[in-house]
């Protein structure tokens, strides 16, 4: 079946399976291969995307349920302000190192903080409950969020 | 201005937070079709059918391969005992029998779920006392046929289910143990700890002209070409391994894995790559983890207290090939009486085949058990001579000049004290202990450890436009070794900014041996190799720029992207004029740089089975834990940690504290939440990342940091290693915490909060029998 939807501000026009998931359509006929396979059964949330502003695990998400929404993926926070300033930060912060998980926490936190701009750490530790990172122990990952929201601030 | 020391920004950062990295699971090729093993669902057995013709005969289905295909060869990293399929017997759940190319993933695997596979299940050997019994089944029955990957003279004591031992039995043991005031004795186990990296296991390989290129995301290329050229019965030379961006390793992506698999598959799919992806439950069911162990030890006191004799043995579990692990074996001799005073000691470890995956490398290898079990154990000691359990280990603490059991000198041992130290200024330990209230407890832990030794090689090319390429088969397999630490070390020798130095991904083909990403190794190894290749860049500069100034090349330095007349910084020329220059004249210049750190002294005759005699570049930690227990749900909260290390230098204060805050989770993971337990049958109980529980963001505390520098005279600007002591310590002070909470000793890794009931209830009724007495 033919699902129509806008990927990060473009229209798409994309040619589906029945049992296809979101990830297999962004990364196999999209090619968009920034949202990560973790694995493949909504635990790790590596390929967490936003569907029409909210966070979900792509790996559990019906392609064909996206028809008519719109999806936002790493590849498109490049254009987003909020996007952007996070990934400054967490390259700046150390809140990278394999950065495997990166993309999915990206895509987390943009949906976090337009909810809501300034949440606590406690906040931010529950927020972050659905996506592990088995590199950096989390902290600089806060570190990056904290250096986002001042310097969003400072603006 | 320097760039050691200084806060850089990795140079893969960018690419990795847009989406733009390319993983190991990303890598595609023209006409690239799929792959997928069929794997035993035993652990143990027979195969009575196989037959793949269901497979072969479906559209799409390019090749199915099994043992038949395969040359009959064995093949391994330390003892070659390995097939690449199962031929009659399977050895362990998920053992590849076949495997299948087709057009798709999805028909790929439907075509290995076709392959009719009948197994007669064996008993299988998941005990690991039973294993070694006289009557207990071989694993492998043809085990003294097995030649060890460098040759028979490279042997090492093994025997049926033993799969390696190493002894040591110096004098005075038993006469310290027989006039002992007191003896204090421990038993401790620990289950299995699954590495899980978030990146999947995957390979695309290509054979053609004769060669196999295998595209992998790997921690060390070149011993997966070793492995693969063994497998594949060809010259290591005719295989060629290209490194991709690896979304996380640690040590699972040593070794060889699907990599051998996709180079067969495309030689029997006429050439066309073939992709291989692990799914997770394959992933965890078939990744070499950090093995479970046994540990016993015992100490003997006089009546001061002091301990005057230690006995400890280890028995670790192999799993059903050997891998890595018997290279490990002699770990147990540079951890049992590692930072603490204990007499003789003699010390066995024992690495066990059984039926159930094969262990390997999981940084800290076998060192996060052992100093859980001495550490435990000191606390235990200090428990039964009801004295302060700091003020014990402070008076059995290693200083300076220490001899260790091996014989290897300890010049600088002193530095524990330091870390003591530091951690009492940040967190005074008569403070803790008057603040105690109820379910809160303190531990704290020391240990040494290593910097991998083994050789690195790295090519400073320079560019004609002043940029500097690193070629080097050195791995980032997320540290920033090398895209922080190799990076930062050759823009300082050349006097550019770390954005202008290129570090090339690995591929065999191109840059020479490396030893991998293994044993904190590459900031200081490839580190200085780099500066090696980098200097002989700078004398090529200075020979060029000597014409350019008309000045000798003696009084010329590299600094500020220029070549210069010291104390006349105003006489320069660019570094892209000079490099421009030497390429039309002299020729293109680059450097090239080797390193490798000698094994430390030692005594050959202290032990058998000596496979790693000595720890070089050593390193010194201290760690303190505050814990909370919940006493409703078992739950165990980590409130404050603390680290003292010895880092050598700080290169990237970024990557340091990653890989301490990085490791201290893993660690906390290991103590608390990651069960990994092995049924009777010698399948795992936990087999997605459902069950199997990572630490969260909610989980760890922020972890207090306190590097101690004392630069290495051979490292570049003084590096040791820092990725792996972070690991070593969070059982041991976790545990011990955790007992000091709640008044139970928890003997047993990992503490799930059902052990911590389980204790509680036992406390408790304790109290109460005491109570009607």
């Amino acid at each position: 079946m033919d699902v129509t939807l806008t990927v990060n501000g473009r229209r798409e026009q994309v040619e589906v399976g029945p049992a296809e998931t979101l990830l297999g359509m962004l990364r196999e006929r999209l090619r968009l291969t920034g949202t990560k396979e973790g694995c493949n059964e909504g635990e790790c949330g590596a390929c967490t995307v936003l569907v029409d502003g909210l966070p979900v695990d792509s790996c559990i998400y019906s392609a064909a349920a996206t028809s008519g929404r719109s999806v936002e993926t790493v590849e498109g926070l490049a254009d987003d302000d909020l996007g952007r300033d996070l990934q400054a930060a967490f390259v700046a912060a150390g809140g990278v190192q394999c950065g495997f998980c990166t993309p999915g926490f990206l895509t987390t936190l943009v949906a976090v903080l337009r909810e809501n701009p300034e949440p606590s750490e406690p906040e931010l530790r529950e927020a972050l409950a659905g996506n592990i990172c088995r590199c950096t122990g989390y902290s600089q990952i806060l570190d990056a969020v904290a250096a986002t929201i001042s310097g969003r601030n400072r603006r | 201005m320097s760039v050691i020391g200084e806060r850089v920004p990795r140079s893969d950062g960018r690419a990795k937070a847009s989406g733009d990295a390319e993983y190991g699971v990303d890598h595609a090729e023209p006409g690239m079709i799929w792959g997928a093993l069929v794997r035993s669902p035993v652990s143990s057995g027979r195969i009575t059918r196989l037959d793949t013709a269901p497979a072969l005969a479906m559209p799409g289905v390019h090749a199915v391969v099994t043992a038949a295909d395969a040359p009959d060869t064995r093949a391994g990293w330390v003892l070659r005992d390995q097939r690449l399929f199962a031929a009659d017997r399977v050895l362990y759940e998920g053992q590849p029998v076949a495997a299948v190319a087709a057009d798709t993933l999805e028909l790929a695997r439907e075509a290995a779920a076709a392959v009719v596979l009948e197994i007669e299940p064996l008993p299988a050997v998941v005990d690991l006392d039973a294993a070694l019994r006289p009557d207990a089944p071989l694993v492998h029955p043809d085990w003294e046929s097995y030649v060890p990957a460098l040759g028979p003279d490279a042997d090492y004591p093994r025997h049926g289910n033993l799969a390696a031992e190493s002894v040591s039995d110096p004098p005075g043991v038993d006469d310290a143990f027989a006039r002992a005031h007191r003896v204090v004795t421990d038993e401790f186990v620990v289950q299995r700890q699954y590495q899980a990296y978030i990146e999947p296991k995957s390979a695309v390989g290509t054979y053609r002209d004769g060669r196999y290129t295998v595209h992998t995301a790997h921690q060390f290329p070149y011993n997966v070409r070793d492995r693969v050229s063994q497998f594949l019965d060809v010259r290591p030379s005719a295989v060629r391994i290209v490194g991709h961006t690896i979304g996380g390793g640690f040590g699972a992506k040593l070794d060889a894995a699907l990599e051998p698999y996709a180079a067969l598959l495309s030689k029997a799919a006429r050439g066309r790559a073939v992709k291989l992806v692990n799914t997770r439950t394959e992933d965890l069911l078939t990744c070499p983890s950090r093995e479970g162990a046994i540990t016993r030890v015992r100490s003997a006191l006089d009546e001061d207290g002091t301990i005057i004799a230690r006995e400890l043995e280890v028995i670790a579990d192999n799993g059903a090939y050997s891998g890595e692990m018997p290279w490990l074996a002699s770990i147990a001799l540079h951890c049992a009486r590692g930072v603490y005073q204990a007499g003789p000691t003699r010390v066995t470890a024992r690495l066990v085949y059984t039926n159930t995956a094969p262990t390997g490398a999981f940084r800290g290898v076998n060192g996060t058990y052992l100093y859980h079990a001495v550490e435990r154990h000191m606390d235990h000691i200090a428990a039964e001579l009801g004295v302060d359990r700091r003020e014990y280990r402070l008076r059995h603490l290693f200083d300076d000049g220490e001899e260790l059991l091996n014989g290897q000198v300890l010049t600088d041992a002193g530095i524990l004290r330091e870390g003591f130290d530091a951690i009492e200024a940040a967190a005074p330990w008569a403070k803790l202990e008057a603040e105690r209230r109820p379910y809160r407890g303190v531990g704290i832990a020391a240990a040494w450890w290593l910097t991998n030794p083994m050789p690195g090689t790295a090519v400073v090319k320079l560019h004609e436009d002043g940029t500097a390429a690193v070629i080097t088969a050195a791995t980032d397999n997320g540290s920033g070794a090398v895209s922080m630490g190799v990076t930062q070390i050759v823009a300082e020798r050349l006097g550019i900014p770390p954005s202008d130095v290129f570090v090339t991904l690995p591929d065999t083909d191109v840059a020479g041996f490396d030893a991998g990403s293994q044993g904190s190794r590459t900031t200081r190894i490839v580190g200085k190799a780099s500066q090696i290749a980098a200097d002989e860049v700078i004398t090529k500069l200075k020979d060029v720029a000597a014409g350019l100034l008309e000045a000798a090349a003696d009084d010329l330095e590299v600094a500020d992207g220029t070549v210069r007349v010291k104390g006349a910084p105003g006489t320069s020329v660019p570094i892209a004029v000079v490099a421009a220059t030497a390429t039309n004249t002299v020729g293109p210049i680059q450097g090239t740089g080797s390193f490798v750190t000698p094994f430390p002294d030692f005594n050959p005759g202290c032990a058998t089975g000596l496979m790693l005699p000595s720890f070089p570049t050593p390193t010194y930690h201290v760690h303190l834990a505050e814990v909370e227990v919940d006493p409703v749900t078992g739950t165990v909260q980590v409130l404050r940690y603390l680290v003292a290390q010895e880092v050598g230098a700080v290169i990237s204060p970024d990557g340091t504290y990653g890989q301490v805050m990085g490791g201290v989770t893993q660690g906390i993971g290991y103590a608390l939440h990651e069960s990994l337990r092995i049924g009777e049958d010698g399948r795992y109980r936990e087999r997605t990342l459902e069950s199997y529980r990572l630490p969260l963001a909610g989980d760890v505390p922020r972890v207090e940091f306190f590097p101690l520098e004392h630069p290495d005279p051979d490292g570049p600007h003084g590096a040791k290693g820092v990725g792996e002591g972070p690991i070593l310590l969070p059982a041991a002070v976790i545990a011990n915490a955790v007992g000091d909470a709640i008044g139970r000793p928890l003997n047993n890794i990992p503490i799930t909060p059902e052990e911590v009931l389980a204790a509680l209830q036992t406390a408790e009724l304790r109290n109460v029998e005491e109570h009607m007495r």
